[in-house]
């Protein structure tokens, strides 16, 4: 059954005429054309589907839309600031952390909802953060460096400028 | 306080405004010694001083309201208010003294002298002439009740159970100068114009106002027998005097019929007090008035006054037929006549003659039966009879309604309590009338209608005429005071079944109504009451003293007319006490056309469809990826698949054809229209406690739903139970069809809960194990859980096997959002259940929390020791147990990503660990491998998870494996489930093919 709901993504409102249960994953990258968050295994196990509600990780491909209504989504597209792309985003660069760069968009996004609630985590943290993202080229050391990388970045930031 | 009201708009606790639901002030209106209405004028003493320092004395805060003749006290209770009523000082200088007539009495007496409107020059002395009356203000119910104003400058906002709204509302807007749109009307029933005149409610609700106007707060005005005063000092509104002459073979010759309305409409007396009458109408203009007997001569004349409010039709026919029919019911009896035979003699209309025919045949009219009753000596009965006949909208009196009623009545002499036990009620408005749905609304109707007229509650008594009220009603009403706001709602859930929602009921004429009680009264006891009401105390009065100047005709005493009894007729209607419909047999009930989709009013239709959210009908009776209600969905039940029906109003395959008598006999006694017994697989024996008002509200809410065309799939059911008949013994042995009945020793909310758990929410029909014969078991297997529709229902009393003890607020989380945090969230069957309760106002949800509550046994919280308990059971699980390899493997791919901690906070993982989850800790896998095969889909209930199903992912061998791992890594205290492989293979084909 359609219904008109109106969604939060990236600091817009988005008004959309779909089924509450649609997932949110779908929405995202059939009606709103952001393509960051990827389609993997559509159960919520490997994780490329995340976005940020309310600054908290989440997987896309499992949520009903009904249930992020009158939520802050943000998506891959969203985390750049004024034209700077996000410490995480930067660092990922940086550290050239990808072979095909499927499951970059949830390791990502896994990070950055790490750095909101933790800005210095250890490095047992960032492993537990990443622990449920899978990746299957295996570039596991390297985007452990980009996440070291991301932590140092987003210290340095926040020392220059506060992000809001 | 079974119907209490689930969502009436304008009754409901949630949206009455806090003003009104919970006032902090209370009013006490004090009345001149002496006040009349005496025809023309209202007169008053006059007031001539208050005393205000005679309070001062009082604990609290006591305001002294005057306007005009006007006085109030208001205080922080009622009893104090009261207190400061009877210390208030104030002079009054008596009516006589005042210029304007001698004496309150003397100015009625003048009235009823008034010229005889029938005398004729010349003409000698009718044979036959009597006056009827019909007083001003009828009394308030059984009960008192709360009265509430708030008034500002701009608004005007009151609580009334009033039965004349919008002559309240211009009575309130005459007071305030406020415009009617700015003046809102709230009460426990809908508010509308109907039934017999306006009562004291409508006094009390103007005092409260004046108060309330003066004051800038809402005040709280008790409405009780001391009202009682002003319906006597209002007396009698119309006078209608009646004459005839009979030949010598006993017809009428000459008939004349004289109708004064001495003002149609007498206001508010606060309103007449405080000095703001409301503009008299200055012209009495002659109004309509229709005899349906053809008399050789006769002369109608009705007078009413312009601008009267209550200028409803239905209204004056009563009245008109109350009087013309009494008047018959005399002459016929003073002339030795039939009652029936005198009207037919005077119809020239073949269809009303064979109506009254049809009618005396039905009642067994004539019939005599055995004379006294010795087991109740007391108890006197009659029977009388009532013809009416009302023009069609273009006032052709051929085209129109012709209604024919025969009553029996009970008066018990010593109390002087009246009750109606049959009515015969018939009528002819045409082809294509729904006889079912007739009865239903008339009953209905009569019901509310005969209320105030008989008031037959003993408590009626202490409402007496006038007299003050017993000691010990003080107290009560004083305990009544606690919680004020309850007893609003209450006030409300006393009442008869509501009248049906309809919003137009073209077929219902009630015009017989009253006369028939009277006849019927006049049969029982040789006493003629010539002004409605006939309450307790009127008729023991009448009954005690012959010389009453109620009773102006004593017949012979009844011992002597015991020969005519009706005493065997079979009951047809019982309107006295319960409103049962006894069914003799379970025949067939003819189908009727579908409703029309406006008959009911949008306030029913509302409170039905939160009925239906409360019952959940669509739960069960919608197929997987169905229409609403449309049936079709399989239970696969140890005797057989059965297939729930279409509940949508097509015609041929749902419930179009279904009138609310073969609907209601269907929820409450499970047998179909077409008299074929349900299964009870469809809960009727939880229906059958469902109040009328809610079952006709739910019928109307169904029946303005679309029509969805549906075959219901054929049982397929094993011997013997495939023989439908065999369910008769069933019911028998099973069925208790009993209305739900509070437990007096409980509180309003555990009674609420136990109506609702019971009742319309049929918990037990799932929580409850059934007997081999698939009846609901007792004793300690109620609600101990049973598997229903390859899911099992826990139990939900103290054999639950819940890990953490539950808790009244643990249990209110889970049944107002799907989830708590100790226990887990709504899924299978429940989550539609849980998205049903979304509906219901939340005092509902508490109840039921708190019923079940008891039923667990269990805290209203959750104590620091369960919060400890619960967090230990998490930290012991956070490692799984050695030698589950391939368990864990298949956890930490498909499952770990939101039912572990990751360390950051994610928002869509699972909010309840599974160490707090019941269903790993039940006897049963099922509920496990259904969540991991399904998923939980809880898009009924927002805010809740949402769980992928894995059935396309995972093979049964690995469903099994992991189910394992669950048990023993979550649960680690409880032996290992077995055979759990096979299990998820049978409810895999099971939910593939249902």
């Amino acid at each position: 059954m359609t219904q008109t709901l109106t969604l939060n993504v990236n600091g817009q409102a988005q008004a959309l005429s779909v089924a509450p249960d649609t997932p949110l994953l779908n929405v995202l990258r059939n009606d709103l054309a952001l393509n960051g968050p990827k389609y993997g295994c559509g159960l919520g196990e490997c994780g490329a589907c995340s976005v940020l509600v309310n600054g908290m990780a989440a997987r896309a491909c499992v949520l009903p839309i009904s249930a992020v209504v009158g939520h802050e989504i943000v998506t891959l597209e969203g985390l750049a600031h004024e034209g700077r792309l996000d410490p995480v985003q930067q660092a990922f660069i940086e550290a050239q952390a990808a072979q095909c760069g499927y499951c970059l968009n949830g390791m990502i996004i896994s990070l950055r909802a790490l750095l909101n609630r933790t800005p210095r985590p250890t490095s047992t943290q960032l492993r537990a953060a990443l622990e449920y993202h899978l990746c299957r080229c295996g570039t596991h050391l390297e985007i452990l460096e980009a996440a070291e990388r991301a932590v140092d970045i987003n210290a340095a930031e926040s020392l220059e400028a506060p992000r809001d | 306080m079974t119907d209490r009201p689930l969502s009436s708009p304008r009754a409901d606790r949630a949206t009455l405004p806090a003003a009104l639901a919970s006032p902090k002030r209370f009013g006490v209106a004090i009345r001149p010694p002496r006040y009349a209405w005496n025809g023309e004028h209202f007169v008053s003493d006059r007031l001539v001083d208050v005393d205000r320092a005679s309070v001062a004395d009082q604990p609290g805060r006591i305001e002294v309201v005057v306007e005009g003749n006007f006085v109030g006290v208001v205080a922080d209770s009622l009893d104090a208010a009261q207190n400061a009523a009877r210390q208030l000082a104030i002079e009054w200088q008596a009516i006589s003294d005042t210029g304007h007539g001698n004496d309150v009495r003397a100015h009625i007496a003048t009235k009823t002298n008034s010229s005889d409107p029938l005398a004729e020059h010349g003409t000698p002395s009718p044979a036959h002439r009597h006056d009827y009356g019909w007083p001003s203000r009828l009394r308030w119910g059984d009960t008192p009740g709360w009265v509430v104003a708030d008034c500002s400058e701009q608004s005007l906002m009151v609580w009334v159970d009033s039965m004349s709204p919008e002559a309240l509302a211009h009575d309130l807007a005459t007071l305030t100068g406020l415009a009617r749109e700015h003046i809102d009307l709230y009460g426990p029933s809908a508010l509308r114009d109907a039934c017999l005149g306006r009562h004291c409610g409508d006094d009390a609700a103007v005092d409260a106002a004046i108060m309330s106007r003066r004051l800038g707060y809402p005040v709280a005005v008790w409405l009780d027998a001391t009202y009682a005063r002003d319906v006597q000092a209002l007396g009698e509104a119309q006078r209608i005097s009646l004459r005839a002459d009979l030949a010598m073979d006993g017809e009428i010759s000459d008939f004349r019929y004289h109708q004064a309305h001495i003002s149609g409409d007498i206001a508010a007396v606060g309103l007449w007090l405080c000095g703001c009458p409301p503009v008299q109408p200055a012209m009495a203009s002659p109004a309509a008035t229709y005899s349906p007997y053809a008399f050789r001569r006769h002369r109608l004349a009705t007078r009413r006054d312009a601008g009267t409010h209550s200028h409803n039709d239905g209204f004056a026919e009563i009245q008109q037929a109350f009087a013309r029919e009494s008047f018959l019911d005399e002459v016929a009896h003073d002339s030795g006549q039939d009652p029936l035979a005198l009207r037919q003699r005077h119809l020239d209309d073949p269809r009303g003659i064979e109506l009254i025919e049809s009618v005396s045949r039905r009642a067994e009219w004539g019939k005599t039966s055995s004379p006294a009753d010795a087991e109740s000596p007391d108890l006197l009965r009659g029977r009388g009879f009532a013809y009416a006949q009302r023009p069609d909208r273009h006032q052709r009196i051929a085209e129109g309604v012709r209604s024919a009623w025969i009553a029996d009545v009970e008066v018990n002499r010593v109390t002087g309590d009246v009750t109606l036990t049959r009515l015969v009620v018939g009528q002819d408005a045409g082809p294509d009338i729904d006889t079912s749905r007739l009865q239903q609304t008339l009953q209905a109707r009569v019901l509310s209608s005969a209320r105030p007229l008989l008031g037959r509650a003993p408590t009626f008594d202490e409402w007496g005429d006038g007299s003050e009220p017993p000691p010990d009603r003080d107290s009560a009403t004083s305990s009544a005071l606690v919680e004020p706001t309850d007893t609003l709602t209450r006030r409300a859930t006393n009442d008869m079944p509501a009248t049906p929602g309809a919003t137009a009921l073209p077929e219902a004429d009630l015009a017989p109504a009253v006369a028939v009680i009277a006849n019927a009264l006049f049969d029982a006891t040789g006493v003629r009451f010539r002004q409605p009401p006939f309450t307790a105390g009127r008729v023991r009065e009448a009954l005690q003293d012959p010389t009453s100047p109620l009773q102006k005709n004593v017949s012979e005493p009844p011992a002597l007319r015991r020969g005519k009894r009706w005493f065997k007729a079979a009951a047809l209607t019982a309107v006295a006490g319960t409103a049962m419909m006894a069914w003799p047999w379970k025949g067939a009930i003819a189908p009727i056309p579908r409703p029309a989709a406006n008959l009911y009013s949008a306030e029913t239709i509302e409170r039905g469809r939160l009925v239906a959210a409360a019952g959940d009908c669509a739960a069960c009776h919608t197929a997987e990826g169905g229409q609403e209600n449309a049936g079709g969905h399989a239970f696969d039940t140890p005797f057989g698949t059965l297939y729930s029906t279409n509940l949508t109003p097509d015609e041929e395959t749902g419930i179009g054809q279904w009138s609310y008598a073969a609907f209601d006999r269907a929820m409450r006694q499970g047998i179909s229209r077409d008299g074929r017994h349900l299964y009870p697989a469809f809960p009727y024996t939880a229906f059958a406690k469902i109040s009328d008002a809610d079952m006709q509200a739910l019928y109307a809410y169904l029946m303005a739903q679309p029509a969805v065309r549906a075959e219901t799939p054929a049982n397929s059911l094993s011997f013997p139970f495939n023989i439908r008949p065999l369910m008769a013994g069933w019911n028998a042995l099973y069925h208790d069809a009993t209305p739900f009945e509070p437990a007096p020793e409980q509180s309003d909310l555990y009674n609420r809960g136990a109506y609702l758990a019971e009742g319309l929410g049929h918990c037990s029909a799932c929580h409850t194990p059934r007997n081999a014969m698939g009846a609901e078991r007792r004793g300690e297997q109620r609600l101990a859980g049973a598997m229903v529709d390859g899911w099992e229902a826990p139990p939900l009393n103290q054999q639950t096997h819940s890990p953490i003890a539950w808790s009244e607020a643990s249990l209110y989380d889970y049944l107002r959002h799907g989830a708590s945090s100790l226990h887990g969230v709504a899924s299978g069957p429940m989550a539609p259940v849980v998205a049903g309760l979304g509906e219901l106002p939340e005092y509902d949800v508490r109840a039921l929390a708190h019923y079940v509550a008891a039923q667990m046994g269990v805290p209203a919280g959750d104590s620091e020791s369960v919060q400890a308990d619960a967090a230990e059971r998490i930290a012991s699980t956070q490692s799984g147990p050695m030698g589950m390899e391939e368990g864990e493997r298949l956890f930490e791919g498909a499952c770990a990503a939101c039912h572990m901690e990751s360390g950051a906070p994610t928002f869509s993982s699972a909010k309840t660990s599974l160490a707090l989850n019941t269903n790993l800790f039940s006897a049963h896998p099922d509920n496990v491998i259904q969540s991991i095969l399904g998923g939980v889909h809880a898009d009924h209930v927002p805010g809740s998870g949402a769980m992928p199903g894995f059935s396309d992912s995972l093979s049964d061998s690995q469903v099994a494996t992991l189910t394992a791992y669950l048990r023993a890594r979550f649960a680690p205290d409880q032996a290992p489930w077995k055979d759990i492989e096979s299990r998820t293979s049978e409810i895999r084909s099971y939910n593939d093919n249902p």
